[in-house]
């Protein structure tokens, strides 16, 4: 039994925020929860789906995130409370389905959980969720710790219901990923039975038609539910003030920054100068509560990441409010002492506050700065992102590149979101010229294939992951084929969602509850929307780099090349070798003319490993998976492979 | 001579756009690859010194020291090389007949070359619709299904790199001017390998005037012929001024006007219409479709020659005069326009130290050329 579903009221767990929001959701009874994955967002419905069975919830990955929140819309409508997580850019996918969501209200409680990346640990963007909750007028709520993250998550169903509206619970990678102690509740007795009323008078909420037309109607009564939630927000426990009566600086914060700023204040002593006004509701502020404490001081610091989407909205209230609290200075985004890029960190907000209020400190002394980074520089060992060791990106980018290369026509290649986006780098042979979102190398490719009656002759190529395919790769090809584009889109298919921890895609024959289920065949669905279809092996690189060459040839229509290869992290592949590799000395030529170290210097695969002594390559037989492509790599047949097993999964 | 690598090759012939994709520096690392009639670098490489810029026919060759180590003399700028007899030729009838150009001079010297294991094995040219495919040939029935001339540049050295891999240590390459002078930089061991042995048993060389540009041929016949239908190409000797396309519905003519404009730009930067540094060469001989011109330089040319005339398989007569004449000035047209062309460019005998040279030769070789 999962740790998460331990029903003993008042037990206390070390829980990844994440995890902590799963168990509020299970407190709330949450009964549809559904998701596209993306981190740092991935454990919410991953936690979900493994105590699905158990506490009997219907959970799913599903194709998109658009797709993912209908789901979970589906389930509110006939009295379900549900849920649906993301990551921040997810929000993006959603939101032309959320903002009629939002004008049509919803039943039983739902909500929106969306964790977003400041400083894109594992993003290609910073994107804010925030900006949504006011754009599509709907509350908005940021957990503070970890306990938190919990209460707030079930209550977050309960406001939802209150106000028959969806509810967006913000995370950061920060809340999500890191861990804190967690007091269990009572988790309820399930007896629910859904049922989608709709026979009723067609404006009821309950028992009418779910549609946000009429708008001027249903706008109306969307924003009479948000000065609702605005009313109920001057009184909720989630917003505290720690500090003096009339403290020197007021910040104002929310989410992973409350606990930076905490930590700020208490490295700088300043617990009698400095107040701390923790919002855990967002938007809409409370006006009231924000007159209150905006009252006490004249000087104000907004703490928080990226965009000053906190600092705006308090700035609007206290312009309104000026004639009663008067003129209020304001440090944040806007007069640079907080950055608008990037995470912060309890430095930050250290150097922050002195700077504000003229404290010689610095939270880093420049000579322990430069001294850090000297050793760093002269300790450590340079290390790029690269592919995992036998990764099948590593062999199809490096048939991609050869066959380009060899076409010699300046053919590029359109990307978008999987580990593949690695490619930009050397370890993909900065094959990548183009990387935005989820299946927009293929549309953007749809594009660039349309442009040869303005001189355009270059070759094109997209690549898309198996899941990304499914996820909006499958739209960009239909528009794609429908208007007779002329490029090659490779399918780089790993079997699984492998980037964010293989969750199943409709491409496979299982769900996210462990349920057999049908398989939608990629392959055939290229076949059906009349492209031309080639499959290969990409470990198979002299086959595979030919067949692009040929694809590439083609002067009209679109080609699909399906790369089809598991990830050599996938638990069916794992801790299997097919080959035993090992090298030749004698034969291995090294840095002489003739190879140039090309499996260590170019290929570089991290279980090739260059011995400096010996002036030959070795193999690192601890994390080589013995995919064997590095013996057809090597120029001098030095690389040496021996099956070790018969037949590989 | 200092010898670079292939960064000093990117600059000195990629860039310039001088490469014409002979082939001598496909396969001898995993670095440089063929395709489509072009030489490819698939990922840079760092060395300084590598064979890949040493082999390469436009990368600074010193005419002198080439002709001192394979004829024991200075570079002359005689319009057709150092050479024996000049004579002109046909296949005997021992080699029999078959789908040959001109007289199949060259098709009966590789094959008597094979069959009397003068040779190990035969580097030639296929073809593949009009792309030419380099061909490592060791069985002298085989060497037919190469004949004729493709007019298009040819990695064909590239065959040649991987016979020596395999082993072969007697081999003979047919080669065009380009082509033959590679081979002779290659045979020089200019990077001065320890346990160098010239692995190459004989050239013969084939008269060029230019060859063209494969993706550029290819569009431009693309547009008018069949591909797929066609089952040789021929230039006729002079004054035919027409290249002939003869395809499974029949035989078409296109102007050579046309066709001189898919050249590329490096072919006119070339000295060399005779081979010269091959142990025969072989062209076409003007007003006589059916015969060849036969140029003998060294003594293992002239060896096989007639002992190929002696077994049947070579037909050797003597050349009009009219036609040798002829030769020359053609011959010394295209060494004097070059070597203008490349002075013009800078790039003759250049003593500057930041600039590599394309050709090196003594002063007054090159004063008889222009003059």
């Amino acid at each position: 039994m999962s740790y998460l579903i331990d029903n003993n009221e008042g037990a206390r767990y070390l829980l990844m925020g994440n995890e902590s929001i799963v168990r509020g959701a299970l407190e709330a009874g949450v009964k549809v929860a559904a998701g596209y994955p993306g981190t740092p967002s991935s454990e919410i419905i991953e936690s979900l789906s493994k105590v699905g069975k158990e506490m009997d919830i219907y959970v799913e990955w599903s194709v998109n995130e658009k797709v993912a929140m209908e789901v979970a819309a589906a389930g509110s409508f006939a009295g379900l409370r549900s849920l649906c997580a993301m990551k921040q850019n997810g929000v993006n996918v959603a939101s032309d389905f959320l903002l009629h969501l939002a004008g049509s209200g919803t039943r039983a409680g739902m909500v929106i959980v969306p964790c977003d990346d400041p400083g894109a640990l594992s993003s290609v963007n910073e994107g804010e969720s925030r900006y949504f909750a006011r754009l599509v007028e709907i509350p908005l709520l940021e957990p503070g710790d970890f306990q938190e993250a919990k209460d707030m998550a079930k209550w977050a169903f309960e406001l939802s219901e209150e106000l028959r509206q969806i509810v967006m619970l913000r995370s950061v990678t920060r809340m999500s990923h890191a861990s804190g102690n967690v007091v269990f509740g009572k988790l309820p007795v399930s007896d629910v039975h859904a049922e989608f009323k709709c026979d009723g008078f067609v404006l009821d909420p309950m028992e009418g038609i779910m549609t946000s037309a009429p708008v001027d109607y249903r706008h109306t009564q969307q924003q009479e539910k948000l000065n609702k939630a605005r009313e109920i927000f001057e009184d909720c426990p989630f917003n505290t003030y720690d500090g003096p009566d009339s403290p020197e600086l007021l910040i104002i914060t929310s989410s992973a920054c409350t606990l930076y700023s905490r930590e700020a204040i208490s490295i700088l002593g300043l617990k009698d100068r400095v107040g701390l006004l923790k919002l855990g509701t967002t938007w809409p502020l409370p006006p009231k509560l924000l007159k209150k404490y905006l009252s006490m001081t004249d000087r104000i610091m907004i703490v928080e990441e990226v965009l000053p989407f906190l600092e705006e909205n308090v700035k609007i209230l206290a312009a309104e409010m000026a004639p009663e609290i008067g003129v209020k200075t304001f440090y944040g985004k806007n007069d640079g002492k907080i950055p608008m890029v990037g995470e912060l960190n309890p430095d930050i907000v250290v150097n922050a506050i002195a700077q504000t209020l003229g404290i010689d400190y610095k939270a880093m002394p420049d000579e322990y700065a430069n001294k850090a980074q000297g050793v760093a520089m002269a300790g450590t060992p340079s290390r790029e992102l690269t592919f995992c060791p036998g990764c099948p990106h590593r062999a199809s980018f490096w048939s991609i590149h050869n066959a380009l290369e060899l076409d010699g026509r300046k053919g590029f290649v359109c990307g978008d979101i999987g580990c593949y986006t690695l490619a930009i780098l050397p370890c993909g042979f900065s094959s990548l010229k183009t990387t935005h979102s989820m299946g927009s190398g293929t549309g953007i490719a749809s594009g660039f294939g349309k442009l040869g009656g303005f001189g355009f002759d270059q070759p094109i190529l997209s690549v898309c992951g198996d899941s990304t395919f499914f996820h909006t790769g499958i739209s960009a090809l239909v528009n794609a084929v429908h208007h007779s584009s002329n490029f090659t889109m490779v399918i780089l298919d790993n079997s699984g969602t492998a980037m964010t921890g293989f969750q199943p895609h409709p491409g496979l024959k299982v769900n996210a509850l462990g349920d057999e289920v049908p398989s939608i065949d990629i392959e055939e669905v290229c076949r059906a929307l009349g492209a031309r279809v080639e499959v290969r092996d990409p470990f198979d690189l002299e086959e595979t780099r030919k067949t692009i060459n040929q694809l590439i040839e083609d002067k009209q229509g679109v080609n699909v090349l399906i790369l089809r290869q598991i990830c050599a992290l996938s638990p069916e592949k794992k801790g299997k070798k097919k080959y035993e590799m090992t090298i030749d000395e004698e034969i291995c030529l090294g840095e002489n003319c003739g190879c140039n170290r090309v499996c260590t210097r170019i290929f570089r695969c991290p279980g090739l490993v260059w011995d400096k002594e010996k002036e030959v390559t070795r193999i690192d037989e601890v994390i080589c998976t013995g995919c064997g492509v590095c013996a057809d790599i090597c120029p001098a047949g030095a690389i040496k492979k021996s099956s070790v097993l018969k037949e590989v999964a | 001579m200092r010898i670079f690598g292939p960064n000093e090759l990117l600059e000195d012939v990629v860039k310039k756009d001088l490469c014409i994709g002979c082939g001598a520096c496909i396969y001898l690392c995993p670095y440089f690859r063929s395709y489509m009639g072009k030489t490819a670098m698939l990922f840079p490489c760092t060395l300084t010194e590598g064979r890949c810029w040493a082999y390469c026919p436009k990368t600074e060759v010193d005419l002198d020291d080439l002709s001192k180590r394979f004829f024991d003399r200075p570079y002359d700028g005689d319009p057709l090389g150092f050479h024996g007899s000049v004579k002109i030729s046909r296949a005997g009838s021992k080699f029999g007949t078959g789908s040959f150009q001109a007289g199949g001079t060259v098709s009966a010297l590789m094959s008597f070359a094979l069959n009397k294991g003068y040779i190990d094995a035969a580097v030639l040219t296929d073809r593949d619709g009009i792309l030419p495919v380099p061909r490592l040939v060791t069985d002298p029935d085989d060497v037919l299904r190469c004949s004729c001339s493709k007019y298009t540049a040819s990695p064909t050295l590239s065959a040649l790199n991987q016979a020596i891999k395999e082993g072969y240590n007697h081999i003979g390459v047919v080669a065009t001017p380009c082509q033959g002078l590679a081979i002779a930089k290659m045979r020089s061991n200019p990077t001065r390998i320890d346990d160098f042995t010239d692995p190459v048993g004989l050239v013969v060389g084939l008269f060029c005037t230019w060859a063209l540009d494969f993706r550029a041929f290819d569009a431009f016949i693309s547009e008018r012929i069949d591909v797929d239908k066609i089952t040789k190409v021929n230039i006729p000797p002079p004054p035919a001024e027409i290249m002939e396309i003869y395809t499974t519905d029949g035989k078409q003519e296109i102007p050579l006007d046309e066709i001189r404009k898919l050249v590329p730009d490096t072919c006119s930067y070339c000295i060399d219409m005779t081979s010269e540094f091959s142990d025969i060469s072989v062209g076409v001989l003007e007003g006589r479709p059916d015969m060849n011109t036969i140029i003998v330089r060294t003594k293992r040319g002239q060896d096989i020659v007639d002992e190929a005339e002696k077994e049947g398989f070579l037909v050797l007569d003597d050349i009009p005069e009219e036609n040798l004449e002829h030769l020359m000035w053609a011959a010394n047209n295209k060494k004097k326009r070059a070597l203008i062309k490349a002075e013009e460019d800078g790039l003759i005998n250049t003593n500057q130290e930041d600039k590599r040279s394309y050709l090196r030769l003594n002063p007054e070789a090159l004063k008889n050329i222009v003059a």
